[in-house]
């Protein structure tokens, strides 16, 4: 009795791990790629959240509440891996969506990788994504005044 | 009361029509730079994260995850891409405005994390997990398109009727600003003609004010104000006065000695060769005025004068020793300016009044030495 309940336990720990390591579990979002110059970076996302040393909290429109943010001054990320801040990016997002935007030379824009405490996932529009740390006093209500706050950005290239 | 100058009265309405224009011109910049950028943010924004509605493209996601997940066999490739897409979906969906204003957003979310963590699982999905963890979000997320499309409808009317309202406002205002530009410049230009007629008259009355309407010569006025214009410039003053002229009036009439004066003036005129300017002083007596910087020129002057009017021969029945007209003529040099020119005046008088003694029909130079335009002076005369 008490072996086959040691085997229910071993078939029930098994079915776990099986179920953790699933392909569904491991959709991974681990690397941040950045291109310039048509060279690739490839940054360890787990690495930018270890180095993420920014926190404030800030009322995000999109949520419509005050949430606690954690992350990197997006200007100083682009100074150390390209050397400057490029005129233009090209953005690339997980859910195929792309943009090219310009101003980046600016510390007021943050690339968020924590959010309320927690890594940012898809689920909270991870794994990573582009705030302003002061919006000033533009129209909360309205969220046409942020749109070029980039979610889920996959790949980031200057446009040269 | 202090009183406004004239210009400066027909400046102010220049300057408030120049104003109304660069108002004008400051509207129109306002419009074309800072309104009409603003009606194309506000209507181009497709292709920004906003451009198309968050609950369409969380639609997008579902509606392909149920397609993944009704084509069987669904495998694990299937589930993963399932899985990805719920993720995407419910990113889009989670948003504030969503959750505050439609009462069936948190029981979708809170379906899509079911059916996620179902398809973490590894449990089969039937028709009834999908109608419950797909379908009800898709039509909640439907409704939230429909009602957010009648709001940005009537926001974009009421925009449409701002915006009309507004351009409404600054096309009148353009036009009252440009009228009253209009009627700024149009009293500024009536100032600036009335001024302009103004001046006009007054130089018309200043010159009749300074001539003599019987020989159009000028008058001792203007002897005076031609003499204080050129201060400092050695001059010479010929008194003519004609010889028993009273004889002359009293014989042939005034008319006659009326036309005797004009006559005068011109022969005085041509026997100084246009060099002097004339002046009636009053009476019979006419004055020239001329630059002399030496007694020998004055003296030649008088000489030719006398000689011509001599030469001229005008007619006199009643003169006591001759048959014609004859003339006393005195001139003295000063330099011009009040004090000289008084004395000048005088000690050419004076020369006149020898010549009138000593049997008229003669000239005579005063010789005049003078402390440049002092009261100082000592007349001399020859």
């Amino acid at each position: 009795m008490s072996s086959s309940r040691s085997y229910i336990h071993l078939a029930a720990w098994l079915a776990a791990g099986l179920m953790l390591s699933s392909p569904v579990a491991a959709v991974s979002h681990d690397r941040l790629v950045l291109q310039h110059k048509g060279e690739e970076i490839l940054l360890n996302l787990d690495e930018l959240r270890e180095q993420a040393d920014v926190e404030f909290s800030f009322y995000d429109p999109y949520l419509t509440e005050e949430v606690e943010i954690r992350g990197l001054v997006f200007r100083d990320l682009l100074m150390a891996h390209l050397g400057g801040v490029p005129e233009t990016l090209h953005f690339y997002a997980w859910d195929d969506y792309d943009v090219a935007l310009g101003g980046w030379d600016d510390d007021n824009w943050i690339l968020v990788t924590h959010h309320d405490g927690e890594p940012l996932s898809l689920r909270e529009r991870g794994p990573v994504r582009l705030v302003e740390r002061d919006y000033g006093n533009r129209d909360t209500s309205s969220l046409r005044n942020f749109n070029d706050w980039v979610w889920m950005i996959k790949r980031i290239e200057s446009v040269p | 009361m202090k009183r406004v100058p004239h210009w400066r009265r027909h400046l102010g309405w220049l300057w408030l029509s120049l104003m109304s224009f660069t108002l004008l011109v400051l509207l129109i910049a306002y419009q074309t730079r800072w309104v009409y950028p603003e009606i194309h943010a506000y209507f181009s924004q497709a292709g920004n994260l906003t451009g198309q509605q968050l609950a369409t493209r969380s639609r997008d996601y579902l509606q392909k995850s149920l397609d993944l997940l009704l084509v069987e066999p669904v495998d694990e490739e299937s589930r993963h891409q399932a899985h990805f897409q719920l993720e995407l979906a419910y990113s889009l969906f989670d948003i504030g405005l969503y959750r505050n204003e439609y009462s069936c957003t948190r029981p979708s979310l809170e379906a899509l994390d079911a059916m996620k963590l179902q398809l973490r699982s590894g449990a089969r999905v039937l028709p009834e997990d999908l109608r419950h963890g797909l379908l009800d979000p898709i039509r909640c997320l439907t409704e939230i398109e429909m009602h957010q499309l009648d709001r940005r409808s009537s926001v974009t009317a009421a925009f449409v009727e701002d915006t009309r309202r507004h351009q409404g406002q600054v096309l009148m205002g353009s036009v009252v600003i440009f009228f009253l530009g209009l009627v700024f410049w149009w009293m500024h230009e009536r100032h600036r003609r009335r001024a302009e007629h103004a001046t006009r008259e007054s130089l018309e009355w200043m010159a009749r004010a300074l001539s003599d309407p019987l020989t159009g010569v000028g008058n001792r006025s203007a002897l005076h104000q031609d003499v204080l214009s050129c201060v400092g410039q050695p001059k010479g003053l010929i008194l003519v006065d004609i010889d028993y002229f009273k004889q002359y009036n009293d014989r042939l009439g005034h008319p006659d000695g009326d036309k005797l004066l004009r006559h005068l003036a011109l022969l005085i005129d041509e026997a100084l060769d246009g060099q002097a300017r004339l002046y009636r002083m009053g009476g019979d007596e006419f004055a020239a005025l001329l630059d002399c910087a030496d007694d020998d020129v004055l003296a030649g002057h008088c000489e030719r004068l006398v000689g011509g009017l001599r030469e001229a021969a005008l007619p006199h029945p009643d003169h006591p020793g001759a048959a014609i007209v004859t003339f006393s003529v005195g001139a003295a040099r000063f330099t011009a300016g009040q004090t000289a020119f008084d004395a000048g005046y005088a000690a050419a008088d004076q020369a006149l009044y020898r010549v009138k003694a000593g049997g008229r029909d003669g000239w005579q130079v005063a010789q005049v030495q003078e402390v440049a335009d002092s009261s100082n002076l000592n007349l001399e005369s020859s």
